[in-house]
């Protein structure tokens, strides 16, 4: 038992020594629509030229667990390497019935809220891989919600980096100050992902965030 | 006749010793004296609302706040991790989902569906990476409550 418990304590300090650069998990989080998709379809066709992930109007679009390794972004001369993931949105309620208003008809709908509850466990599971996670938030919503909150102090209780994306400040609604006040330990950047707004300013963000 | 504290409103039935010897509370020393009486008549007031009233009265005391009316109830369960109301309506506890716990799916009363192979990977993972974040936090929490 003892010999166990050293052999695996060893693994881990040569895991931890030797851990390649490149292999940075960045994950996606957020509530259903907030903009994750987009944002990781902003990067990649940034830095690899393709987008990664299907976007619609729709909640829970997204889900399964979408990788794209080896994305490449530079920046004054530095270059940042890491493994992109976009995750299904964290819900607390799914009901097939907010489908419907899209004109999916029931059996889809319900099919779509079974792959969508799925899809919640998988992000949390995924949750204990991530290096870096890049929280992306509406920014016309109420920051305040059992999702957000339940995500930010899990994030913290694991110690992983965050870096807020406050997205949508495209449009009218979006208040940056009320995610500031909500999670002032973080580090927060309003964007738009879906007209590239600021965008800049949050591959800078993380440059600071992952190095 | 029920007496009220003056200080932080507890009532204590008529002949109760704390009247004579302070509130148990915030050993406050002065009592209302309130009738009966009154205190049905306020709690008829509440109880006797239709639901639509309840709905209309909540509604223009948010807008008096001047918060919008938050539909977003924070979901709680049982020890169930996961709620199916119906087919295509779920509940999930994030919480317990966070800490690792079991699936475990309440399909109605007295129902339940037990993930096996997630609860035993999840436990193998715990013991694996010789720490178990739900366990540490609660005992945190415990410990804070304590040194409190």
């Amino acid at each position: 038992m003892i010999i166990k418990v050293f052999r695996s304590y060893l693994k881990r300090i040569f895991d931890g020594l030797f851990k390649k650069k490149a292999n940075i998990k960045l994950g996606l989080y957020g509530s259903p629509n907030a903009g994750k998709s987009t944002l990781a379809n902003r990067i990649t066709k940034d830095w690899l030229g393709q987008e990664m992930s299907v976007v619609s109007n729709i909640p829970h679009e997204t889900r399964d667990i979408n990788l794209k390794e080896g994305v490449e972004i530079r920046k004054g001369g530095k270059k940042l390497t890491f493994n992109l993931v976009d995750t299904p949105g964290i819900a607390t309620k799914i009901d097939y019935e907010d489908f419907l208003k899209f004109k999916l008809n029931s059996k889809e709908a319900k099919q779509r809220a079974k792959e969508a509850t799925k899809g919640v466990i998988e992000s949390i599971k995924w949750l204990d891989n991530m290096d870096c996670v890049l929280f992306v938030l509406d920014s016309t919503a109420n920051p305040y919600s059992q999702i957000n909150i339940t995500l930010i102090g899990n994030l913290a209780a694991r110690n992983i980096p965050v870096l807020i994306a406050a997205n949508k400040t495209d449009l009218k609604k979006s208040n940056i100050k009320k995610i500031e006040a909500a999670f002032p330990q973080y580090k927060v950047i309003g964007i738009s992902a879906e007209r590239g707004d600021n965008i800049e300013e949050l591959y800078d963000a993380l440059f600071k965030v992952l190095k | 006749m029920p007496h009220q504290c003056v200080k932080c409103a507890t009532f204590y039935p008529d002949g109760s010793e704390e009247i004579l010897k302070g509130c148990n509370k915030c050993g406050g020393r002065f009592f209302f004296y309130v009738k009966q009486k009154h205190i049905e008549e306020a709690k008829d007031v509440t109880v006797n609302l239709s639901e639509e009233e309840k709905v209309q009265l909540e509604e223009e005391v948010m807008e008096i706040i001047g918060e919008k009316q938050d539909e977003d109830y924070p979901v709680v369960l049982d020890f169930e991790t996961i709620r199916v109301m119906k087919p295509g309506k779920y509940e999930l506890d994030l919480i317990e989902l966070f800490k690792g716990k079991p699936l475990v799916y309440r399909l109605g009363e007295g129902k339940y569906v037990i993930d096996i192979i997630s609860t035993l990977q999840s436990n193998d993972k715990n013991i694996r990476d010789g720490h178990k974040y739900a366990e540490d936090s609660d005992e945190e929490i415990e410990s804070e409550e304590k040194g409190n």
